[in-house]
């Protein structure tokens, strides 16, 4: 039953969005990578007639630059270890706080999630103590078992593994209220009628919950992925790419780029190389899915 | 009827006592206090107005881009000296030479040499110094005392020498940073190296700058120097974790405020010297926009600045260091022996080179040199991979 009117009132409840959409989500992304293909610098800002065509100059540049090739390094090596630990971990919470023993439930679900909506300013400042080499929290623990520990964000070999501590406690908190929320949604009977085939506690979880939850995991998947691709505050915040680097992100070294050399045309050429691999793996991911169905 | 005659008689009013607008943006503490000083300048013109706008240190990079791009930019700025060349090179400020020439205050000789030249881009004189900012060598005078050199180390050798035996005492000898291009390239410059020379060429493959790169990194090498300091520096210093470091004038007061224990137990001396003693100035320049409408009495305001009493109230005020030479025969300054020591340092001090891609430049240069300090690279190598750095910066 279409009318005009219910056209004209879904162009006037959509409308409002999908121009913001277009305004400052879709014509910026267009816009970057057509000055992806320009020398668009600082130069150009004052007088616009001063950017170049030079068409993939850019790409070419950034497949030599050893800083980039660095950055992308570390951003995988950040998710290839971040992501499975934070989805095993936020499973893992998620299952302990949905059990019917749990006493404080809330406190629990409340203290998880507090991290992921407190300012990262701040953490990192207090993060920032904890992993200090001599008063640190941290060091303080290991040194109760005699472990003598390392200088965290000063050593290049641990700044890296610190920032992963940092984001998998920040994401946590956000991904086991998702997974609870899968939880919830699994019905009872079936693990009532398992329990009466006599599976074990294990078996449950694994022939049950796992295979129940898998458009959660999918969801939760999709989003660390592409939320630790984008790693940038925490590096920023914590040691701003060092020591020698090692804690330099795709997203921090594009902000470096665009924001303190304002080289536009190169950072935009960073943000598409970011957006296609960011594309692809998402890609990849929903094929993954579909194959396990 | 009669309300009307009044709004006439008040809108008349304003168009006759025409009064001209100065516009000018300042950032962090300086455009908080820039108002006292504006107020005197009204004082002797009471026919202009002044217009403070602040800008955060954060985003005035961004806010002058946008100012210039969108030409909504005032008629004076406040310009970190390490932007004059890349904004310079864009042609917005306004040459002074003409105004210089014609001046009956205001001259080149007043100023230091160091600072004046980072008003300097592409042979044009683009601003003025305002205040500047230098560094010198703070040491605990008992720490160094227990070592040999009660007076601090006069050149590389004594420095090398007291921080080594420091560090066998206590736990280390000094700090510096490995990735503060305000503290490498004093080395560099005592050296007689630089990264540029007159003619623009890359020069940071020669023995001179390799030689002050592998001074520099045998600090950290050596673990006289720590990588990264536990804590903060006021601490270290007082606890005798770090007996000596560089760097500026507001270390003075916060160090007497934060560790009260110590006041008596530091001083600061020019930075020692290798072929001779020079250190790193900076500060901020103001500057006149080419577009703006209101240059005479931009100008006015810029020579107001620049009278040594009203450089000397802005030393009391902010605490920053006065850039014009006879503020410092003042006895407020000439009495303080530790601001003293600064004034002698400025006189034998040097800005970075004037380029527009100065900050690229500091980049590679701190990444470089932090490879030495790590030891991943030795300082030959670090010295050739900055120069493929340089040369893809500077093509």
């Amino acid at each position: 039953m279409r009318t005009r009117t219910s056209t004209k009132s879904i162009i006037m409840f959509l409308g409002p969005a999908i121009i913001l959409l277009m305004i400052f989500l879709i014509l910026p992304m267009i816009t970057s990578f057509f000055i992806s293909l320009t020398n668009f610098n600082t130069f150009a800002l004052a007088d616009w007639s001063k950017a170049k065509f030079i068409g993939f100059e850019n790409f070419i540049d950034l497949f030599e630059d050893e800083l980039f090739w660095k950055s992308l390094f570390n951003t995988f090596y950040a998710l290839i270890i971040a992501m499975p630990l934070t989805i095993i971990l936020a499973l893992f919470f998620a299952v302990l706080i949905n059990r019917e023993q749990t006493y404080f439930k809330n406190f629990f679900k409340v203290g998880f999630y507090l991290p992921f909506v407190t300012n990262t300013v701040a953490i990192a400042i207090v993060w920032k103590w904890i992993l200090n080499p001599e008063y640190g929290l941290l060091n303080w623990f290991l040194g109760l078992f005699g472990i003598n520990g390392p200088n965290w964000i000063g050593d290049p070999n641990w700044a890296m593994p610190s920032i992963i501590m940092l984001v998998v406690w920040k994401a946590l908190g956000y991904n086991i209220i998702i997974f609870y929320a899968g939880l919830q949604n699994i019905p009872e009977f079936l693990y009532e009628a398992a329990e009466l085939d006599g599976a074990s506690r294990w078996q449950q979880f694994l022939k049950i919950t796992v295979p129940m939850l898998r458009p959660t995991t999918y969801f939760v998947s999709v989003m660390v992925l592409i939320g630790y691709l984008q790693l940038f505050e925490e590096p920023y915040m914590l040691t701003n790419g060092g020591p020698l680097d090692s804690t330099l992100s795709v997203v921090l070294y594009l902000y470096r780029q665009g924001f303190k050399f304002f080289n536009l045309g190169y950072a935009s050429s960073i943000a598409v190389i970011l957006f296609l691999i960011i594309f692809i793996l998402t890609i990849l991911q929903t094929k993954l899915k579909k194959t396990e169905y | 009827m009669k309300k009307v005659f009044i709004i006439l008689f008040v809108l008349s009013l304003t168009i006759l006592s025409f009064s001209k607008t100065l516009t000018i943006w300042a950032m962090g503490e300086e455009a908080k206090k820039l108002n006292i000083i504006a107020d005197d300048f009204i004082k002797e013109n009471p026919n202009i107005e002044v217009k403070i706008q602040a800008i955060p240190w954060g985003s005035a990079h961004d806010k002058l881009i946008t100012g210039i791009a969108g030409n909504t930019n005032p008629d004076l700025a406040q310009m970190g000296t390490t932007w004059m060349a890349e904004f310079g090179s864009m042609g917005v400020f306004e040459n002074l030479e003409k105004d210089l020439k014609n001046s009956a205050t205001v001259s080149k000789d007043i100023f230091f040499e160091g600072p004046f030249e980072t008003t300097i881009v592409d042979n044009k004189i683009y601003g003025l110094p305002w205040y500047v900012d230098t560094r010198v060598l703070f040491y605990r005078t008992d720490l160094l005392k227990s070592v040999g050199y009660e007076n601090g180390p006069e050149n590389w050798e004594e420095l090398y020498d007291a921080a080594k035996k420091l560090s066998e005492k206590g736990k280390y000898g000094l700090t510096m940073q490995t990735m503060e291009y305000q503290e490498i390239m004093p080395f560099i410059w005592q050296n007689n190296a630089d990264i540029l020379d007159e003619k623009g060429n890359i020069t940071v493959t020669t023995p001179e700058f390799i030689e002050a790169i592998d001074f520099y990194s045998k600090f950290f090498k050596e673990k006289i120097a720590p990588l990264s300091l536990s804590g903060t520096l006021f601490q270290e210093f007082a606890n005798g974790t770090v007996p000596m470091y560089f760097s500026g004038p507001w270390m003075i007061n916060m160090t007497k405020e934060q560790t009260p224990e110590i006041k008596d137990k530091f001083n600061v001396k020019v930075v020692p010297s290798k072929k001779h003693g020079t250190s790193f100035v900076g500060g901020s320049n103001l500057v006149m926009f080419k577009n703006s409408k209101n240059k005479d009495i931009a100008w006015k305001f810029m020579e107001f600045v620049s009278r040594p009493e009203v450089q000397l109230k802005w030393y009391k005020e902010v605490g920053s260091l006065p850039s014009v030479k006879e503020t410092w025969e003042d006895n407020y300054l000439k009495n303080n022996s530790m601001m003293s020591t600064f004034g002698k340092q400025l006189e034998k001090s040097k800005a970075p080179v004037n380029r527009p891609e100065w900050a690229q430049i500091e980049d590679a240069l701190e990444r470089r040199v932090q490879e030495a300090c790590y030891g991943t690279k030795t300082p030959e190598e670090a010295a050739k991979d900055l120069k493929k750095d340089l040369e893809k910066i500077l093509r």
